[in-house]
């Protein structure tokens, strides 16, 4: 709270550097501060460990950046988090005890420059993560573009409640979803009947199935293991067991796989 | 009313004779609608063929508007413009008597149009919704108590998470400007009574006419498709869903008479010399929450009545099939359903910042910021609705602007906070109820914002869309912030609505295991939704095993401290210590008339010359 220095009108020093120093030397300000600090650490610490944490193993691209994202945006959040917590601690601390009503404050109505540091400063944070966001939307459909030439198409469709994995270039259709490592993919996604959600968890993509109007998502999947595929968007009375497995595979595990569900290795 | 004006201080004992107005209460009204409905119900199928679903719902839906209109000319709703139809109006003594006077309790239960009676009954009224939507809670989280867990069934669970969605909507939307917008609001601008008393009584009575009707989706099959009732799944399902679509078409006329109501109030009835900068904060806040659901409740109704159609007249908005599209749905919905997160939010808001100067003993900091904050967050709220849609498909390229418009609604957003912040600081709080509400909201506030912003942004959103981490952070802002502030603004207003003190130690054991066991239970299902769990399922998958109990842990905490709540306003109001009349020591109107507030509250008519917040000794 830097800009607290025109609320020093009780001294009332001769040049505003003066002001300032007064004002950062001031108690209550002191104290704010380091209870700021002490909240801003703990979101930050918070930021580094409960994402990482608690979210799924990341087996894409895609999975990689949202991480990524929720952690900045955590760091970014936590000097604002910090001086609101720290300001409402120092006033909760030094709260008034007792029965009858406490005796009045200073009657400060507003201070203009206070207004206009806040206003700015929460615009320019608002800003950083408008614009953080836009560029990872930005390379996201750029690297949609660039891999589209390559990618393999997996036509899905939502059904109640079941979902169904179409490979056209392979010639097979299943109900759980095997993808090759390292091999950009196309997820064409259509619904049977009502709205659904596809939702490959570790993938860290989503994106409605609706009925007669395919939807379009793609990722690449850089880790092998089993993935998690869910519906994301109530759909019935089966909703919450609309779900499915799959296998990040290697290339050769994948063909291999491919043919003995009796279809052709692209 | 403008008979009742020129009798101001010397109510004679109205005695209109034998007049229908007389004979007519709650319980004509639900005889009447007991009669229109099952009259109309019987009457209808008697010709149709009741094994095809469309006539089903074309008889249920038309019974349940019956009843809604039924029960309303049996309480004596109409007896007014039926009269100016036929070139009279109610005469003086009744209208007298419709205002309450010297009926006791009795004029709780009928058409009253006194602003207090009918804040009262909208109090009565959320207390019982919340009650029915906690306990509906407390079944979802027992049900998610680990996995694989058989309390209930599917089809039962998801009717749960729908009935619990859509009575806490309705419950909050009105939570606030419903109880103290009706009693407290014309009081603090020094009005004698709301613009329009008979449209005040009709919209209560509307909304509870909408209560019975939401609860027997319980008795039809229940409804399958949340509060947010998306199209085609709602065009699929059975029965129970008429009753949710009747609910949101009555609740919708009765928000959009109470908005023009409130906002009307506000607008022409201050009193003298209460200029716009000198009005109550609170005031201001729940204005423009009811003047934001004017434009945005209409959409919610006419998507229900296209979705009623879709059911019952065959037509296909929302059926791809047939050239209709679930996305008008979506938009439709979501266009009142952003806004109207904010209609919730902000009384809640205003009335923290009103009790914040009070038990700080400072003026509420720069009012003209508080405005801006209010004004920036209604405006954007109508330009963001899109960001609930992100991953539907509809039209990827938009999600940039709209991801735009919905990460600046925290500059506002920053505004509330810097007011909050500002009348604490070098203030010495005195930890009433209210205030300790005060401290909740900004810490709950800022988890709810926080990950607002997360899920404000596309490639964020992607990932966690859908999931239980949005529930928490939506319980956040709705419970955490908007429902704290009703709470303080129930513990603050309770002597003057009462004329007794809500017991004060039972207020504290309600507040924290309220709010200790809130943050538990969100806690957890970050953790849950986080980590890739669905919402609004009835089962999951063991790794959520530990996060899903410790929600439901502090589920049942904020149970007890519901129910600690309950006692202590229930116990108050009937012994609680007598209240003085200006227990806080505030300065805005209401604390200036004596309990029982009399009938058009002022002897004398209030001339302002100050905003209310002069607190504080001079620096200069």
């Amino acid at each position: 709270m830097s800009s607290h220095d025109h609320e020093v009108e009780e001294v009332l020093p001769p040049t505003p550097g003066d002001r300032v120093i007064t004002f950062l030397k001031r108690k209550d300000v002191v104290q704010s501060f380091v209870l700021g600090i002490f909240f801003t650490l703990v979101f930050v610490v918070l930021g580094r460990s409960f994402y990482p944490k608690w979210m799924p193993t990341i087996m894409s691209t895609d999975m990689k950046a949202n991480e990524g994202l929720m952690v900045a945006f955590t760091y970014i959040s936590a000097p604002v988090c910090g001086l609101v917590l720290g300001l409402a601690t120092y006033t909760f601390l030094h709260r008034h005890k007792g029965d009858t009503p406490p005796e009045d404050g200073p009657g400060i109505r507003t201070n203009g420059a206070v207004v206009v540091v806040w206003t700015v400063v929460t615009s320019l944070f608002a800003l950083t993560a408008i614009l953080w966001g836009l560029v990872e939307l930005n390379v996201g459909s750029e690297a949609a573009a660039s891999e589209a030439r390559t990618a393999m198409v997996v036509e899905v469709t939502g059904s109640q409640w079941v979902w169904t994995f179409k490979y056209p270039a392979q010639g097979i259709e299943t109900h759980e979803l095997n993808l090759p490592i390292d091999q950009p993919v196309i997820f064409d996604v259509i619904s049977a009947d009502v709205n659904h959600s596809f939702w490959p968890v570790q993938l860290g993509v989503k994106v409605d199935a609706n009925r007669l109007a395919t939807t379009v998502v793609h990722t690449t999947p850089t880790k092998l293991g089993a993935i998690d595929v869910k519906c994301a968007e109530l759909c019935g009375l089966y909703h919450a067991y609309m779900e499915t497995t799959g296998q990040i595979m290697t290339a050769t595990d994948f063909n291999n796989w491919v043919t003995a569900q009796g279809g052709h290795v692209a | 009313m403008t008979t009742l004006e020129h009798q101001v201080g010397s109510h004679p004992i109205p005695n209109p004779q034998k007049s229908l107005i007389t004979k007519l209460h709650m319980g004509t009204g639900l005889v009447v609608g007991a009669i229109f409905a099952f009259g109309t119900y019987y009457w209808l199928r008697s010709g149709q063929d009741m094994t095809v679903a469309r006539n089903v719902n074309k008889v249920l839906l038309i019974s349940m508007f019956m009843w809604s209109f039924g029960f309303m000319i049996g309480i004596g709703a109409f007896i007014g413009p039926f009269r100016w139809l036929i070139g009279k109006d109610l005469t003086a003594e009744e209208q007298l008597f419709l205002a309450g006077e010297g009926q006791g309790v009795s004029r709780y239960f009928r058409y009253c149009t006194d602003h207090k009676v009918v804040g009262i009954q909208y109090l009565v009224g959320v207390m019982a919704m919340l009650g029915v939507g906690g306990t509906l809670a407390m079944m979802i989280r027992t049900n998610l108590i680990s996995p694989g867990s058989k309390f209930v069934t599917p089809v039962i669970y998801n009717s749960l998470v729908g009935l619990h969605g859509i009575t806490m909507i309705v419950a909050m939307i009105v939570v606030s400007t419903g109880p103290f917008g009706n009693f407290i609001l014309p009081i603090m601008i020094g009005a004698r009574d709301m613009a329009f008393p008979r449209l005040n009584a009709l919209s209560w009575w509307v909304l509870f006419t909408a209560i019975p009707v939401l609860c027997s989706a319980w008795f039809l099959g229940g409804i399958p498709t949340g509060w947010t009732a998306y199209a085609p799944l709602s065009v699929q399902a059975g029965p129970g869903m008429n009753a949710f679509v009747a609910t949101i078409i009555i609740f919708a006329i009765s928000t959009a008479v109470a908005g023009a109501n409130i906002t009307a109030t506000v607008v022409t009835m201050r009193a003298k010399g209460m200029k716009w900068n000198r009005v109550p904060i609170f005031v201001i806040g729940a204005t423009m929450s009811v003047a934001l659901a004017i434009p945005a409740f209409p959409t919610f109704m006419v998507s229900m009545i296209m979705t009623a159609l879709d059911r019952t007249a065959g037509t296909t908005y929302f059926d791809a099939n047939f050239g209709g599209s679930g996305w008008l749905y979506a938009h439709l919905f979501w266009i009142m359903g952003h806004p109207e997160v904010y209609v919730i939010l902000l009384p809640g808001v205003a009335i923290l910042m009103e009790v914040a100067p009070v038990f700080v003993r400072k003026p509420l900091f720069s009012y003209n910021a508080a405005i801006l904050g209010f004004a920036g967050i209604s405006g954007l709220s109508v330009l963001v609705w899109a960001h609930h849609m992100y991953i539907a498909g509809w039209l990827p390229m938009l999600n940039g602007p709209f991801m735009v418009t919905t990460e600046m609604i925290s500059i506002p957003t920053g505004l509330i906070f810097l007011v909050v912040l500002g009348t604490l600081w070098r203030g010495k709080p005195w930890m009433k109820l209210p205030m300790l509400s005060v401290y909740a909201f900004l810490w709950n506030m800022l988890i709810g914002g926080v990950t607002g912003v997360y899920l404000s942004d596309v490639p964020a959103d992607n990932y966690l869309h859908g999931s239980m981490y949005v529930t928490a952070h939506f319980h956040y802002t709705l419970m955490g912030a908007a429902l704290t502030g009703a709470i303080a603004g129930l513990a603050y207003w309770f002597p003057k609505m009462t004329g007794r003190m809500l017991h004060e130690r039972a207020g504290y054991i309600a507040f924290w295991c309220t709010q200790i066991g809130f943050q538990i239970l969100f806690l957890g299902m970050f953790i849950s939704g986080a980590g890739g769990q669905p919402r609004r399922v009835a089962d999951f998958a063991a790794v959520y095993r530990n996060s899903d109990r410790i929600s439901t842990f502090g589920a049942y905490l904020v149970g007890i401290g519901m129910l600690t709540l309950l006692w202590a306003v229930v116990h108050s109001w009937i012994k609680g210590d007598i209240a003085p009349k200006n227990p806080w020591g505030a300065k805005t109107l209401e604390w200036t008339v004596p309990f029982p507030v009399p009938l058009e509250n002022f002897d004398e008519a209030p001339i302002i010359t100050s905003d209310p917040y002069g607190y504080g000794r001079s620096e200069k």
